[in-house]
């Protein structure tokens, strides 16, 4: 009952992985810098920006250039691209400069067509484009005289030293301005491409959401696998023993989701990307400017030391109870008698207790913390829904593949039907829980809590409807009846479409609170995807491999091997 | 016509089970069997018709989720619009996510009283109706098995006892209706 890992299995894992890290590398270089800005000359600069931005954002866009380039006297000139109907009340800046507004507008077209070959312009045309006049000007010399004034009405005896250091740092910043021969225009530009002046936080937040995304997806996968072993035992269930190796082997991978999960937690506890607002400590701090009192209101739960003592938490439960799980097994498989078989038992009504709490604050910590603002009681279970279930889908597509290849003589018909039966059920509880989750935030109408579903259902209106129609309509329609539930060409095209709807579930969990209306799916997530699951059915097929498939001294194994209705 | 009807009582259903797939391997024709609670896996052995109490319950299902779409439809839309804290109240498409638990509800009732019904009267058990099973301890931990002679004209009525008396049993009874 040795199960080894075939050539052609390995190759088309890593295969996919590799292929996955090819298309990652060529998507993560193909990212839009969203704004970039292009210079003109000493004096003017052009700012371009590619996705969809409210009036807000643009505001808020204009306020940190300012902010950034305060030395400097700036002048915007907006003008808006004629393909965003819904933003024509934008000249209301300048009635002054209406013909200066239609040279650039000129310019711009033609700027268009030059830089069509290039990458930086989408298809669509920049959502914007800013001319900013930047003036070098005695700006800051005034600054540094109220100052002085103010500083002496004060106290005469600080104001020596406070007049030097004034004194001092401005010379430092004539200096730099002036020694480095930069106008402010090649600053500002300098700035921009530099992504120190741009939307959020520049590309690295999709390539982050992706590493969250699919560290999550498949983490969850190998945890759905680690709780459906745990509950086998709790109840004490017969049906399923010849299939437990397989429900060990897929939650042995759960290493590979922990450290991507670990890795972006630790970036981004370092401020190496602001996927969680609330990790981000100008937002909690009073005096900053970004200062968010309603996030600062849940500093007691989420701040970073508690963060951590949960994650490791949770990562220490599930690691133990999954290493102490395989340890049991393989020695019940030396020793026999049903000693091992009970402390099992006992063990693992033990770790349902854990998962039971654990399940819930983990998406809460790890994906509705996302949306710092926004709240939902039964967010833990709808996530924990779809984890079980794509959990339930890798334990049919494994399955299936191990026994088409003849090695699981033991698993038959009825198996497969009671797996099956699982994934139909579980699509129930999934779109169950998502459907009343929406129902009861649509219906009450608080703005609070309907954020999350507006957010969605403006930017991402296909993606969101589409996933809960393919996760509920198909595996509803198709598996319904007991026939398909055996046949494997049916299980296996259900089993991939629900499965990647999963991840696509994921997917709308996670991208609208880090990216907000700048989506863009590309070579990037694909890539990303196939990297993962290569590389995760690769650890699965080599972790299976290290044990007899069959666990010899169950006590239930003949009730399993029987198993027929 | 005369028939003779051999009942053979059983304390397990493996062993009637067993019994069972002997006697068709045989050729014998086991007319019914009745137990206490299902027996997994004993229709094909004795060549019961898969139920259509599924298709049955698809129908009666889909009959409850149009009834409450038609029913909501004129009660809340067309004669008497109500506004429900603001929801859209013009149309039954905009206002379809507070409706959908009533489709739900109204679903399952028709379906399962549907199925429960038909489950009574295709069983001939409605409440009030005589009980067919031959033996009260059927209902409690007992299982017998139906065999009838006119069903199984090529052994003679001998034959079948000592074939049905090679099984587990604990009783047989016999039966003759002139």
């Amino acid at each position: 009952m040795e199960y080894k890992i075939s050539d052609k299995a390995k190759k088309f894992t890593l295969g996919l992985a590799i292929v996955g890290i090819v298309l990652l590398v060529i998507g993560f270089f193909q990212q839009k810098d969203f704004v970039y800005a292009e210079l003109i000359d000493d004096e003017s600069v052009k700012i371009f920006y590619n996705g969809h931005a409210g009036e807000e954002e643009q505001a808020k866009l204009e306020e940190s250039i300012k902010e950034k380039m305060s030395d400097y006297e700036l002048d915007f000139v907006k003008n808006h691209d004629h393909s965003q109907h819904e933003n024509e009340h934008a000249n209301d800046h300048s009635s002054t400069h209406t013909n200066h507004d239609a040279e650039s507008d000129h310019l711009t077209v033609d700027e268009n067509h030059d830089e069509s070959s290039d990458d930086h312009v989408g298809h669509h045309g920049p959502t914007f484009v800013w001319e900013v006049h930047v003036k070098s000007s005695n700006h800051d010399k005034n600054h540094s005289e109220e100052h002085n004034v103010s500083d002496h009405s004060s106290n005469e005896q600080s104001t020596h030293n406070v007049d030097l250091d004034q004194h001092s740092s401005n010379n430092g910043h004539h200096g730099d301005a002036h020694h480095n021969t930069k106008s402010g225009s090649e600053v500002l530009t300098e700035m921009i491409n530099n992504r120190e002046i741009s939307f959020f936080d520049s590309g690295l937040r999709r390539f982050w959401s992706n590493l969250l995304i699919n560290g999550f997806f498949f983490f969850g996968i190998a945890l759905g696998a680690l709780f459906y072993l745990a509950l086998h035992y709790a109840t004490e269930s017969g049906w399923g023993v010849v299939l437990l190796r397989i429900f060990e082997g897929i939650m042995s991978a759960m290493p590979i989701g922990m450290a991507v999960l670990l890795l972006v937690f630790i970036v981004g506890t370092f401020e190496g990307h602001h996927i969680y607002p609330w990790m981000d400590s100008n937002i909690v701090d009073p005096d900053s400017h970004s200062f968010d009192p309603i996030i600062y209101g849940k500093t007691a739960y989420l701040n970073k030391p508690f963060f951590w003592i949960r994650v490791l938490a949770y990562f220490a439960t599930f690691f133990l109870f999954l290493r102490w799980f395989k340890k049991k097994s393989r020695q019940e498989d030396a020793e026999g008698g049903t000693a091992t078989h009970f402390k099992m038992y006992r063990r693992a009504a033990l770790f349902l207790v854990f998962f039971a709490v654990f399940s819930s604050t983990m998406s809460w910590d790890f994906i509705m913390s996302i949306d710092t603002h926004w709240y939902s009681t039964l967010f833990g279970w709808y996530v924990f829904s779809g984890i079980w279930l794509s959990g339930m889908i890798m334990v049919m597509m494994i399955t299936l593949y191990l026994r088409s290849q003849g090695h699981l003589p033991f698993v038959k018909e009825s198996h497969i039907h009671d797996v099956g039966k699982w994934m139909f059920a579980l699509s129930f509880l999934w779109s169950y829980l998502w459907f009343s989750q929406f129902m009861l935030i649509w219906y009450a109408n608080i703005p609070e809590e309907v954020k999350y579903f507006v957010d969605r259902i403006q930017d991402y209106k296909l993606l969101f409807f589409g996933t809960f129609v393919v996760n509920f309509v198909f595996p509803m329609v198709f598996l319904m009846s007991a026939d398909t539930k055996r046949s494997a060409g049916y299980l296996i095209v259900i089993g991939l479409i629900i499965f990647i709807g999963h991840w696509f579930d994921v997917y709308t969990m996670v991208i609208p609170g880090t990216l907000f209306d700048q989506w863009e799916f590309g070579l990037l997530e694909i890539g990303m995807f196939m990297l993962f699951l290569g590389t995760f059915v690769y650890t699965v097929l080599r972790a299976i491999s290290k044990a007899p498939l069959i666990q010899k001294n169950h006590p239930y194994l003949e009730e399993s091997k029987h198993h027929e209705f | 016509m005369s028939e003779k009807i051999i009942y053979a009582m059983y304390d397990d259903d493996d062993h009637l089970l067993d019994g069972a797939k002997d006697l068709v391997s045989k050729g014998v024709h086991v007319s019914d069997v009745y137990s206490p609670m299902p027996i997994h896996g004993i229709d094909p052995i004795i060549g019961v018709q898969p139920t259509r109490l599924g298709i049955a319950a698809f129908l009666y299902g889909i009959t409850g989720t149009m009834l409450a779409a038609i029913g909501l439809r004129f009660m809340m839309i067309v004669d008497w619009p109500m506004n429900i804290g603001g929801k859209p109240n013009f149309s039954l498409l905009d206002n379809l996510p507070a409706f959908v638990p009533i489709f739900f509800e109204f679903t399952v009732l028709c379906a399962a009283h549907g199925m429960a019904i038909t489950y009574l009267i295709r069983n001939k058990t409605l409440p009030g109706m005589p009980p067919r099973n031959p033996d009260p301890r059927t209902t409690d931990d007992k299982f017998v098995m139906e065999i009838r002679s006119s069903e199984n004209s090529k052994f003679t009525y001998e034959e079948l006892t000592k074939l049905v008396k090679k099984t587990a049993f604990i009783e047989i009874e016999e039966k003759h209706i002139k």
